[in-house]
């Protein structure tokens, strides 16, 4: 798979700029951090109607048969806009693990509704710090889950999720039906997230791979999903790197526009380093989708995004002095988010050992 | 097989065969005067090979090839650790901005032909004392002499000066204009009297570049290749000639696996030191980083074979693969601990930890210090203002000292 985007591709990421561009606003995002349990039902309509919920889903289950490039892509406008629901991620995860290891009547089951956008999924592996634990906090009962599986990004809204459990003697990955299962929101920083604590008493649930197996389809759905969130930090680096680079422009002190000062451009010109080191890390990580060293490029592309967004957002509002710290002004919308986008599938913390197990040939 | 894959090949294989002659082994304690006979009769074998010159054109004992075969055989080069580099510089600026701007044509086909072969050596007379990276800053000057010009000043970390015979030199010809307006290009003869060389001797130990003292050194008016005040765009021409070379994500340092195999080999409060948290996370850092540039190097390398323009954040490898490798390399020695005190000055900073670390500032400051390519990204790449400066405008002779 090159890494040169085609024509087709380089369409995907001109129309979808174009259509978030045109639907989302930041005045409609910022109630959404003051209001618990609530999403950009706007955002969400626009990714099922425009067919981004099936685009790196099989033909045979609904999807529209393109891969992680072509989902990278709209994941990055995604983020330079600030996507208003977590689910183009969160259903992706649950649907990629049904796909590549779920029998045939689970995937007829969940895959044209997860396609469509109609069932929303959740993926439920972390245990706080523990981003694939030795010790999950939920257990499968044979037929059944018990314990709670604490800050689930998309929790709040999800039908089906996907949960590392402690089987009778070996990890599980489970299939659950959230219909009936009591969820509590956690109020955050970013609250559009959806996070909840799901709580399961004996929830049915099904298994997708046991023992090691079930710790290795993990971290290959974990992969999966942070590449798509490594494009679309990315993203929201990017469009930071941006609004820096214009307020620097028109800005003045001392007679000048601050962007001349070398304080200043010099700290945009490393965003863009930042930005360009990213993107290059995730357009490769898309292309290995499916190769031995998919995982090492996936890590890669995680650790590269999340110290592009994080430090785009610290330096940006920095860049803006008084006015960036303001809550009309928006800034700390990317803030907050790239702070939940760095937690959900795995800090750098985690990513950087994945990554070394690897380089240093420890891994199993 | 692509073509550009088989010319992989092929160049692979051509250098392999010629690395127990001329490759890194060969060169083990050799004394640099024998470094340097052995680098001329490396370029020899690279000419009769048809692999010098390589995408320059065949009238000037080039190849006629793209650029794509000229990086694709530097970086199959790079791996064995030839005594290259003593043409790097000449065969990189100099010589293809002489057949760009030489007026003697005969003369420019035999100078190049003579380089090519190794037998000659040209250098770049650019920064002086006053002037590294404020180029147009320069002061050495160049006055009318009879029917030609008279030159007086000093440059100074001129590479290979010491083995040149030819440099190619900008000078100011008229202190009463605006400092990028008075400047004029000319090349010269490293041989001709009033032209002294001086090693400089860097932090590492070594003495590859020099000062150049010019007192009254006379040249004739058809060594001049620009006009008469018009110097300073052809220093950019020259500087902008090799704007896609072969790139090294580990700026020119040892590659990040020594480091891993560095770290399984010592211990830290008894465990590896490949289990220690900080030492794993400088491994995952720099290997996020150098597999970005990697990745953007690939990308660039793609573009230009489907006759695409690379994007400029190909200028970013040498701002942050160097001054990465600097803090590695300090790392690295701290993994060492007392065992690092031991120093080989003629290690290659390739493999050795200490010599890359010692030689690191030279690599953050040589051909565009960290500041200065910072504000070019930020000025041309993303249309950041200029910094300000005084000086603008303002008549050379005018400027306050």
């Amino acid at each position: 798979m090159t890494i040169l985007y085609d024509e087709s591709q380089q369409a995907i990421a001109t129309e979808s700029r174009r259509v978030m561009e045109a639907r989302v606003d930041k005045d409609a995002l910022l109630p959404l951090l003051e209001t618990v349990g609530e999403y950009h039902r706007p955002f969400w309509d626009t990714a099922k109607e425009q067919g981004w919920t099936a685009l790196a889903l099989p033909e045979a289950d609904g999807g529209l048969g393109l891969g992680l490039i072509e989902l990278g892509l709209i994941a990055h406008q995604a983020g330079r806009s600030i996507s208003g629901a977590p689910f183009l991620t969160s259903s992706f995860g649950a649907a990629k693990a049904i796909e590549l290891f779920g029998s045939d009547e689970q995937k007829a089951r969940w895959l044209p509704g997860l396609a469509s956008g109609e069932t929303i999924g959740a993926i439920a592996f972390a245990a706080g710090p523990d981003t694939l634990p030795r010790q999950p906090d939920v257990t499968f009962t044979g037929d059944g889950l018990e314990g709670t599986a604490r800050g689930v990004s998309a929790g709040l809204a999800a039908d089906v999720a996907i949960v590392f459990a402690n089987g009778p003697d070996m990890p599980v990955l489970a299939l659950v039906d959230l219909g009936g299962v009591q969820r509590s929101a956690v109020p955050s920083f970013d609250n559009s997230r959806l996070v909840a604590d799901l709580s399961f008493s004996g929830a049915p649930a099904e298994t997708l791979a046991v023992g090691s197996a079930a710790r290795d389809t993990a971290l290959r759905v974990l992969a999966l999903q942070s590449v798509v969130t490594a494009h679309e930090q990315t993203g929201g680096a990017e469009a930071l790197m941006e609004i820096a680079r214009d307020y620097a422009l028109t800005r003045r002190a001392f007679g000048q526009p601050i962007g001349a000062f070398q304080s200043v451009k010099h700290r945009i010109a490393e965003l863009y380093g930042l930005v360009e080191l990213a993107r290059a890390n995730c357009i490769h990580a898309a292309a290995r989708e499916g190769a031995a060293d998919f995982i090492t490029a996936a890590a890669a592309a995680r650790l590269s995004a999340t110290e592009a967004y994080d430090t785009a957002a610290r330096d940006c509002i920095q860049i803006h002095g008084g006015i960036g710290v303001t809550w009309e002004i928006g800034l700390h919308l990317h803030m907050r988010r790239a702070r939940s986008l760095a937690i959900e599938q795995g800090s750098s913390l985690f990513w950087e050992d994945v990554l070394v197990d690897r380089l240093a040939g420890e891994a199993a | 097989m692509s073509d550009l894959e088989a010319y992989r090949a092929k160049a692979a294989a051509w250098l392999v065969s010629m690395a127990p002659t001329f490759g890194r082994d060969a060169r083990k304690g050799l004394a640099e005067a024998d470094d340097l006979a052995l680098g001329r009769r490396y370029q020899k074998a690279k000419f009769d090979a048809g692999y010098a010159g390589i995408n320059w054109p065949v009238e000037y004992g080039g190849q006629g090839l793209g650029h794509l075969e000229k990086v694709t055989f530097d970086a199959e080069e790079m791996k064995h650790g030839f005594p290259s580099f003593y043409f790097g510089i000449s065969l990189g600026m100099p010589v293809p901005v002489l057949m760009q701007f030489g007026s003697d044509r005969e003369f420019v086909k035999e100078r190049v032909l003579k380089a090519l072969q190794g037998e000659e050596i040209w250098c770049q007379l650019f920064s002086e004392p006053s002037g590294g990276s404020d180029l147009a800053g320069l002061r050495t000057k160049a006055e009318p002499d009879g029917n030609g010009w008279k030159i007086n000043g000093q440059k100074v970390w001129t590479s290979w000066a010491h083995y040149s015979d030819y440099g190619v030199i900008v000078v100011r010809t008229d202190p009463t204009v605006p400092k990028h307006k008075g400047l004029t290009y000319f090349w010269v003869d490293m041989k001709a009297p009033g032209v002294t060389v001086r090693p400089i001797k860097l932090a590492g130990g070594d003495s590859h570049v020099n000062e150049v003292f010019f007192d009254d050194v006379k040249i004739t008016d058809d060594h001049r290749m620009s006009p008469v005040g018009g110097g300073f765009a052809v220093a950019i021409a020259t500087l902008m000639i090799e704007r896609y070379v072969a790139t090294d994500s580990a700026g020119f340092g040892p590659h990040l696996d020594r480091f891993v195999d560095l770290a399984k080999s010592v211990q830290l409060n008894g465990r590896p030191a490949i289990e220690d948290g900080r030492i794993r996370q400088q491994i995952a850092r720099n290997y996020a980083m150098r597999a970005g540039l990697d990745s953007i190097n690939v990308r660039a390398r793609l573009m230009m074979q489907a006759g695409m323009m690379p994007g400029p954040e190909g200028s970013l490898n040498k701002l942050v693969a160097v001054r990465s490798r600097q803090k590695l390399s300090e790392l690295a020695l701290d993994l060492q601990g007392s065992d690092a005190f031991l120093f080989d000055e003629h290690a290659s900073q390739k493999e050795d930890w200490a010599s890359s670390w010692i030689n690191a500032p030279t690599g953050r400051i040589a051909g565009g210090s960290d500041e200065t390519l910072l504000n070019t990204i930020a000025e041309k790449v993303l249309g950041l203002p200029q910094d300000h400066r005084p000086d603008k405008g303002i008549p050379f002779n005018q400027i306050p000292a």
